[in-house]
């Protein structure tokens, strides 16, 4: 990339969201997530997005002033009275998983949600994979036979 | 790791993950259906090049936007443990997504149509070059494959330590045993590599 592809200062060829203004119609639905997290992207600097199984609860304090936030902040709160990932609550407030990132990084800032990371070295941890093999091992082949 | 204390808050699981690659309509999101204690979820991502490291977003105008679905389901094993299954579109196009998908993955499962054997090979070469220990799966659609695992292993030029095995992606226990195949595998590479 050399100096000359980048914008310069002042230069408006790109929307607050990132994308190019002449592709705006067709883009519509790509374009509003992002002006939830006003533009912002889930690793857009030098900080590594949170992983998509990552578990998220509200906090106390969370629930308590849940109704003092906006719109997708409030639902998330909302939904993570029971614990669950970061994938499942964009699926379930059917946001786009990024903005669920950017706005769980901020929600754990402002203290109303918990944030549990994976443990980096899960995958190594032979206690770990053997408690998965055995609880895999326990599922019966088919549903109707669960007692 | 937690980042806050969520003072009386259900303290929640470990995750840990397996991430299921394949060509569209390979049957992935039936094989998760098939074993999560959750209907499959679909998440959408969206994907630009930016995340890839080749520039900042929004600073070039050279910058693509593609959205991805993904769809996932999830097994508890006990309360303090989760497994996600994660199902990816294979296409290569989208490989560079994937560093966050298959980042701390436990291993890698891609699904093989054996009348389309193209579409698998983006996803058979990610999990070799991060090395991942990963298995392919035949879906044997309707109870039967098209070709025998010997021919499938030739042409689709994969190691001999990579196993190679057929399944139903509607069949519960198929679908049980792949993955055990799977973590399996991951247990004789910690082996290996002496954890």
């Amino acid at each position: 990339m050399t100096g000359g592809d980048q914008p310069v200062d002042g230069e408006r060829d790109i929307d607050p969201a990132g994308h190019p203004a002449g592709d705006r119609v067709g883009r519509a639905s790509a374009v509003r997530p992002f002006l939830v997290t006003a533009g912002r992207v889930a690793g857009g600097g030098s900080v590594t997005p949170l992983p998509l199984e990552t578990q998220v609860v509200s906090t106390v304090g969370g629930v308590a002033g849940m109704d003092q936030l906006a719109f997708e902040r409030r639902d998330i709160v909302a939904l993570c009275r029971r614990p669950q990932s970061l994938a499942e609550v964009a699926a379930r407030l059917h946001l786009h998983l990024n903005v669920v990132q950017v706005l769980a990084e901020d929600l754990a800032s402002s203290g109303d949600l918990s944030v549990h990371l994976p443990r980096p070295q899960a995958a190594y941890d032979r206690s770990v994979l053997r408690r998965v093999i055995d609880g895999l091992r326990a599922i019966p082949d088919s549903r109707e036979s669960t007692s | 790791m937690t980042l806050i204390d969520a003072e009386a808050q259900p303290r929640p699981p470990l995750p840990v993950k397996l991430v299921i690659a394949g060509g569209f309509g390979v049957g992935k999101t039936t094989a998760v259906g098939a074993i999560s204690e959750i209907r499959p979820l679909t998440t959408e991502a969206a994907i630009t090049m930016a995340a890839a490291g080749v520039d900042d977003l929004g600073r070039t105008r050279r910058k693509t936007t593609t959205t991805v679905a993904m769809d996932f389901g999830c097994i508890t094993i006990d309360p303090t443990l989760k497994l996600y299954l994660f199902g990816t579109p294979g296409q290569e196009r989208f490989a560079f997504m994937w560093d966050n998908l298959v980042e701390g993955a436990l291993g890698g499962l891609v699904i093989v149509d054996t009348r389309r054997l193209d579409d698998c090979y983006a996803a058979v070469d990610y999990f070799e070059h991060k090395q991942i220990p990963f298995v392919v799966a035949v879906n044997a659609f309707h109870g039967r494959i098209e070709h025998d695992l010997t021919e499938v292993r030739w042409a689709l030029d994969i190691a001999d330590r990579v196993p190679l095995v057929a399944f139903d992606a509607r069949e519960r226990g198929s679908v049980r045993d792949t993955l055990l195949a799977v973590l399996e595998l991951a247990l004789t590479w910690t082996d290996d590599r002496g954890y």
